[in-house]
């Protein structure tokens, strides 16, 4: 079976780091974005990834702008988003929840844990 | 208003201080965290390593054993393709010993027969010269070397008897022989089962064994692969130090903004000016706000048991 894709939204290097190699050592292919603005130019240039994790808090464009946006692309409909931020705030999850975010995940999060949440909504991953 | 200011500014200072004191303690567990995986990576691949030495120091040793059964079945494998060309071989050889004894016995009854015949003959003729009395003198001398001749033959034939009797044990001797050097090879023929037994029984011990290994190796592998994953987890502090910091910042940029608007009034009215605490208050409540947005992000709120801290819609 062909190893799924996961495209990583961050402006953290640190982040982009971390993200990158949890999910190369449990096997999948992995898109690197650092802004909404680059990783919505990426998924307009036809790469589809089978689930994108993005943070919230990003310059130029952030990652609930994104996730509406992304969601408006053809093809875009039903791919999970889960946004994976420091932010708690209810209001910015509903608004999240609303332009068609499928979860919100509090930073840190472990290698473990992250594959765990990948199974659960990428079925088959 | 000086002091309203005053205090307020003091506030503020107190809730950096406080979310400054909670991401120390953060970046001190994280990495106290992350030095603890590092030993635990460093145990497995040491357990690891270990493992894999004396794997290889058994597989060498079940190796040798398969080695000595297949070189052993080897070497009964040539002894058989053998049989035939060296039984065809050892047959001819008795073939021609025993038309050679063949025609030695012939020979042996001929001179047996010549001998016989030549006695009669002396005989008679002894016995014609004694009628001729004196004139058959020299015709008894001629008599008595026939009856010599005869015994010098009889003594021939025992002489060609006994040498066919040599042969004939000789040849006994040498079949004796190879019946023994063929017994001992069907010997070896026979310990063929028992290397074949052998070596499937070395075969299932190296496939049981390797697979022990293999579920050793397998499970420490899994350890090392969920220390890496949570080590890098733990990098993941840095971005959540780096947030707190940066917001801890603004609050400190809006803070001096304000002081350096107040700094900026006629000197009596510094001091009287109620902006200064409203605007003073309004960075330390955004402040409060901001970090009370983020609180679920500091390690000090979970615990080991913490449910996972997923929402999905």
């Amino acid at each position: 079976m062909a190893a799924k894709t996961i495209m990583i939204v961050d402006d953290s290097s640190t982040m982009l780091m971390s993200l990158r190699n949890s999910l190369e050592i449990a096997g999948y292919k992995v898109l690197e974005a650092n802004d909404g603005t680059v990783a919505l130019k990426a998924l307009q240039a036809g790469n589809k990834p089978d689930l994108i994790i993005t943070d919230i808090n990003m310059p130029n464009m952030g990652g609930i702008e994104f996730i509406g946006k992304a969601r408006a692309l053809p093809g875009f409909r039903f791919i999970p988003i889960l946004a994976l931020t420091t932010e708690s705030q209810q209001g910015k999850r509903d608004e999240a929840k609303k332009l068609g975010a499928t979860g919100w995940l509090l930073k840190p999060v472990s290698g473990t844990d992250l594959n765990k949440i990948i199974k659960q909504v990428l079925p088959g991953a | 208003m000086l002091a309203e200011s005053l205090n307020v500014f003091l506030r503020l200072d107190d809730a950096i201080d406080g979310s400054l004191v909670a991401v120390i303690a953060d970046t001190e567990t994280s990495a106290r965290s992350i030095v603890g995986h590092i030993r635990r990576l460093h145990d497995s691949a040491s357990t690891l390593a270990t493992y894999l030495d004396g794997t290889s120091l058994k597989a060498g040793d079940l190796g040798k054993e398969i080695v000595e059964s297949v070189t052993c079945l080897a070497d009964i494998g040539s002894f058989i393709e053998g049989l035939p060309a060296k039984m065809e071989r050892d047959l001819a050889s008795v073939q021609a010993l025993v038309e050679e004894i063949k025609t030695l016995s012939d020979m042996a009854s001929d001179v047996k027969a010549i001998s016989l015949q030549s006695r009669l003959l002396g005989l008679n003729a002894a016995i014609e010269a004694s009628r001729a009395g004196t004139a058959g003198t020299a015709f008894k001398v001629v008599a008595d070397e026939m009856r010599k001749l005869a015994g010098n033959s009889s003594a021939m034939a025992v002489r060609i008897n006994t040498g066919l009797s040599r042969t004939q044990e000789i040849v006994d001797s040498g079949l004796r022989f190879t019946i023994n050097e063929s017994s001992r090879q069907l010997a070896g023929v026979t310990k063929a089962a028992e290397s074949i037994k052998k070596l499937q029984a070395n075969l299932e011990d190296m496939s049981q064994y390797y697979k022990t290994r293999f579920a050793i190796v397998t499970k420490h592998n899994e350890d090392l692969v969920k220390d890496i994953a949570e080590v890098l987890g733990e990098i993941q502090y840095q971005d959540v130090v780096r947030q707190c910091i940066e917001r801890i910042r603004v609050a400190a940029d809006r803070r001096n903004d304000a002081l350096r608007s107040a700094l900026e009034m006629p000197d009596q009215s510094l001091g009287q000016d109620a902006g200064l605490p409203r605007q003073l208050e309004l960075v330390l409540n955004e402040f409060l706000a901001e970090e009370q947005n983020h609180r679920h992000s500091v390690r000090q709120t979970q615990g080991s048991d913490a449910p996972l801290k997923l929402e999905l819609f």
